[in-house]
């Protein structure tokens, strides 16, 4: 057969190309090994029941014989209720923990995003290929991608920095979440306003007639889902903007690009030359052209930038690294929740195998039964359709549980906004999740059905009967049979423990790092003003008197404004040392945060050298800047840094004090060189927070501090408050996530060997209890039957223990990226999980140890 | 003697048909380009089997020489005598039925 399988295949491969030739041969592969050895299988049966009773045959297999099966298994189970019940909850278990974890990543991994033809969508970074955060381009790199690429339809851009917006005219001012997209955005992406239109070019200029399009939430929530919004005009920053249209419901822009964020409407991002000297601040987003692939397109990429620096020696910030935009949004979190989904699985082994052994024992309870029908004419296939349709049931109940565990697991899950993975608010379990739910509580129940219904249907002689009715010994083989699977399920439990107990410790190590910042007693206020102002002078006025009042709040012990609150957004402007001549490419990239002058302390950052801001340093006195530690170090090795100068377009900048480093993008990545400016001295800045320290919790000082910020401008919003410990929590959210459910996982898979391992230990206890009492019989004292059983537990323990070390040693290393100053084969999670697993297996097992030393010898012995 | 199913018959033919040639693959495209059905790997190679339990054909294995089969031998299929008479008494069954019939538009159409 192989040989004429592969004569053909060279046929085909000579017609149909590699590829589809290799996809012929392993599906005609497949289709004949499968169709041939049921087939083979199956032969022998038939002709044994053709020779014996054909009708009964036929019988069975008719959809009559399956009710009376269906039936017959009710009745069965329903004299084993405990069966059900613990069947019901494992199966439950297992199916409910992958089909939630099936329907978190379907969104992210398996489907495409919901946008047209989604493959073709290509993400053009600046540099490398990190996330989200990073790769921003300039204004200028996107105009002439435009105009000099041939391989995309369409190139367009977002502001990264989202910018807040004061909605007034409807009753309370609220405080809105805008992103500025290039006006061809949406049609890019392929996403159709569900009401009216996408922006015009108009109003995509400089000066355009502003527009704004709502989501699909703000829609709902703040205009009552009123379709005649679309052509109105809205008091946006305290001027009229028209509602272009609003998103359909499916695309949350906030859910793609930035998780755990709100964003409530779209404006408009001119591509201009001003917005150009803005430096790195658009994310840029590409659609291939029909014919165009990946590949070419990097090619034509390279050539431009050549070009383009050809052209201007001078030019900077140029760079495009082309990733598909899927793999950009799913990024970082591919890792974990493949994870997960490994973890979900074994746990659904787990309990497979634990619901195998025991129906395996219960098999051999049901020996005598199966003999009855097999001498009452049952054929052999009858009787295993007849186990198999109760296994499956009891996974029917099992899938039922899970399916409305998934739900909700899923719904807590969707419904929290303080965990950022991306679409995580479209999780939930649709028919695609129903069907994926089936599937495995269908092939669970096969599995874990046909090793004891293959064992239970294969009776033989009368003699065998005899026997069984006697002492319900089970063969040899089956014993076997359930100490290999003990020994699997040790194996996974143990493999699971240590990638759960892997990330637990990289997680308390995460939380112990030094943020470099105090973030408890914190509380951070957006305060972005519609008002304007004639001068700066007058703005910074605005902002003291804003400071004042919060600080005369009783309760606050401190306050400060900034730009960019740790673990927020970051940008990078390129600065000069004065007095060192630097290439344009030789800048320094570095992070800079606009901050009032009692923002360190506020914060809890501490000066390590020089002084901090003082309200003696105005626009009118020289201009001033601090720097951290690592910028310090880098910037000037080995020299004073306080008193050197850095230049700023062109501005000198004296650095006056040196700061602690701060972890200002993910608490897994080290500080970059950062700089603090004075907001007194520059207006270079998006939207700013107000930080209030308070030992107070924050309800007692909220209304407080929202009535001192009402007294200096009653137009602002003042309900979108955080804690800094919240914005911390929800940086280490996904950890948070992947941990949680992990370790949730790993707990159940425990519980479960140890339950498997007293089952079976058990089980085997009471079918050798005449073999126990001939053995104390002659003489063997209590406690060396103790001994025995306790050995064969530690036995099968410590056997499963050192196969899941070279398991968890293969996941570990899959793991890696999730960890965080731990190694993948840490000797120590090594040793020690094997160990507590072993001391849970002795736990288990010592139960059924009481138990045979026990054995009353006379009486067993004495039995019939 | 066992009977002989329809697709069995056309097997039994084909294998005939072959010659000395009647290797599987060859009594498979011979199937396929004369008998108007798609047949399937699996289906011909149950039948075969199926054949062989009913003792209608035998086969040897010889080694084979094609390259693309990478030394994997080839089954050169032969029917036996009851599978000789089995096809001819299903033969003549056939025959008996057709004599005498006008099958050029006697049937009815079935409307």
């Amino acid at each position: 057969m192989v040989g004429d399988l592969l004569e053909d295949f060279y046929n085909v491969l000579a017609r149909k190309g590699f590829w589809r030739a290799h996809a012929w041969f392993w599906w005609q592969a497949l289709w004949l090994g499968l169709g041939y050895c049921v087939f083979r299988f199956w032969q022998p049966l038939e002709h044994a029941a053709r020779a014996l009773e054909i009708e009964r045959m036929l019988e069975a297999l008719s959809p009559q014989g399956l009710m009376s099966d269906v039936r017959h298994a009710v009745r069965a189970l329903r004299k084993d209720l405990g069966l059900v019940v613990f069947a019901t909850l494992i199966t439950g278990l297992g199916v409910g923990a992958t089909t939630a974890v099936f329907s978190v990543m379907k969104p992210l991994l398996i489907e495409p995003l919901p946008f047209v033809e989604s493959d073709r969508l290509v993400w053009i970074a600046n540099q490398g290929d990190g996330g989200l955060s990073s790769g921003m381009s300039r204004t200028s790199n996107l105009r002439d991608f435009r105009e000099l690429s041939t391989s995309f339809d369409g190139l367009a851009g977002y502001f990264a920095f989202f910018e807040s917006y004061t909605l007034t005219g409807s009753g309370e001012p609220e405080r809105l979440t805008g992103v500025a997209v290039t006006d061809d955005f949406l049609r890019v992406l392929g996403v159709e306003p569900m009401l009216g239109r996408g922006f015009t070019p108009e109003e995509g200029a400089i000066l355009g007639s502003p527009a704004v399009i709502l989501s699909h939430r703000l829609w709902e929530r703040s205009f009552g889902g009123d379709r005649s919004i679309v052509g109105q005009s809205l008091t946006i920053n305290g001027s009229p903007s028209v509602v272009a249209g609003v998103l359909p419901p499916s695309f949350d822009f906030a859910s793609y690009f930035s998780p755990g964020s709100r964003v409530d409407l779209l404006t408009t991002f001119p591509v201009t030359d001003q917005t150009d000297a803005w430096g790195n601040t658009l994310s840029i987003i590409g659609r291939l052209a029909p014919e165009a692939t990946l590949e070419g397109a990097r090619a034509e990429m390279a050539v431009i930038l050549e070009q383009l620096q050809g052209a201007d020696p001078e030019r900077w910030g140029l760079g495009a690294a082309l990733t598909p935009l899927q793999r950009v949004i799913s990024g970082e979190h591919r890792t974990s929740l493949l994870l997960l989904f490994a973890a979900a699985a074994s746990v659904l082994l787990i309990v497979c195998v634990n619901l195998s052994s025991l129906l395996l024992s219960k098999g051999i309870r049901r020996r005598q039964e199966m003999f009855l029908r097999a001498a009452l004419g049952a054929p052999r296939a009858r009787l295993l359709r007849l186990l198999m349709t109760e296994s499956l049931l009891l996974a029917g109940c099992g899938a039922l549980l899970g399916v409305g565990l998934a739900r909700l697991i899923t719904s807590a899950v969707a419904g929290s906004s303080s965990v950022t993975i991306p679409l995580l608010s479209s999780v939930r379990v649709d028919f695609g999740a129903l069907v994926f739910s089936c599937l495995v509580a269908t092939g669970a129940g096969l599995a874990v059905g046909i090793l004891p219904a293959i064992q239970a249907s294969g009776v033989g002689s009368a003699g065998e009967l005899r026997a069984a009715g006697r002492t319900l010994t089970s063969s040899r083989r089956s014993r076997w049979l359930r100490e290999v699977l003990v020994v699997a399920e040790v194996a996974v439990a143990c493999a699971l423990l240590v990638v759960g107990a892997l990330l637990i410790q990289s997680f308390t190590k995460l939380l112990a790092v030094d943020l470099g910042f105090q973030p408890d007693e914190v509380a951070a206020w957006p305060v972005d003003t519609g008002q304007e102002f004639e001068t700066y002078g007058e703005r910074v006025a605005f902002l003291d008197s804003l400071l004042e009042a919060a600080d005369a709040v009783p309760g606050v012990s401190s306050v400060g404004l900034v730009d960019a609150i740790p673990l927020g957004s970051s940008r990078l402007w390129g600065f000069g040392v004065a007095g060192r001549e630097l290439e344009r490419d030789e800048e320094l990239a570095m992070f800079p945060h606009v901050v009032s002058d009692r923002y360190l302390e506020t914060m809890g950052i501490s000066l390590l050298a020089g002084r901090g801001f003082t309200d003696a340093d105005t626009q009118e006195t020289e201009p001033v800047i601090l720097i951290n530690e690592t910028a310090a170090n880098s910037v000037f090795p080995g020299q004073e840094a306080i008193g050197q100068a850095l230049l700023f377009r062109d501005v000198k900048l004296r650095i006056v004090g040196i700061v602690a480093d701060v972890k200002h993008l993910a608490l897994e990545m080290g500080s970059g060189p950062e700089v603090y400016l004075p907001v007194a001295q520059t207006g270079d800045y998006g939207s700013l927070d107000l930080v209030v320290r308070s030992e107070l919790p924050l309800d007692a000082i909220r209304g407080g501090v929202a009535a001192a910020i009402r007294s200096v401008d009653p137009s602002m919003p003042t309900h979108d408050v955080r804690t800094m410990a919240h914005v911390v929590d929800q940086s280490v959210s996904p950890r948070r996530f992947t941990l949680t459910l992990l370790s949730g996982f790993a707990a159940v898979a425990v519980l479960l060997a140890a339950l498997g391992i007293y089952g079976v230990l058990s089980y085997s206890v009471a079918e050798r209890s005449r073999e126990i009492a001939i053995r104390m019989a002659l003489g063997e004292s209590a406690q060396q039957v103790r001994g025995r059983v306790l050995a064969r537990t530690l036995g099968l323990a410590g056997l499963g223990a050192v196969i899941g070390v070279f398991l968890s040693m293969a996941a570990s290393r899959f793991a890696m990226a999730m960890l965080f100053g731990i190694g993948a084969t840490d000797t120590g999670t090594l040793l020690t999980i094997p160990l507590l697993l072993l001391a849970v297996a002795a736990l288990a097992g010592l139960l059924p140890a009481l138990r045979a030393s026990k054995v009353d010898a006379l009486r067993v012995l004495q039995a019939p | 003697m066992p009977k002989v199913r329809d697709f069995e018959l056309l097997v039994i033919l084909a294998i005939l048909r072959q010659g000395d040639q009647s290797y599987a693959n060859r009594v498979r495209e011979d199937l396929e380009a004369n008998a108007e059905r798609r047949v399937t790997r699996g289906a011909l190679y149950r039948t075969l089997d199926r054949l062989e339990v009913k003792g209608f054909i035998r086969w040897e294995l010889e080694p084979s020489e094609v390259p693309e089969r990478g030394g994997h031998p080839m089954r050169r299929l032969e029917v036996t005598a009851d599978g000789l008479a089995a096809a001819r008494s299903q033969g003549l069954v056939l025959q008996r039925f057709f004599a005498g019939l006008e099958l050029g538009g006697t049937g009815r159409s079935g409307e």
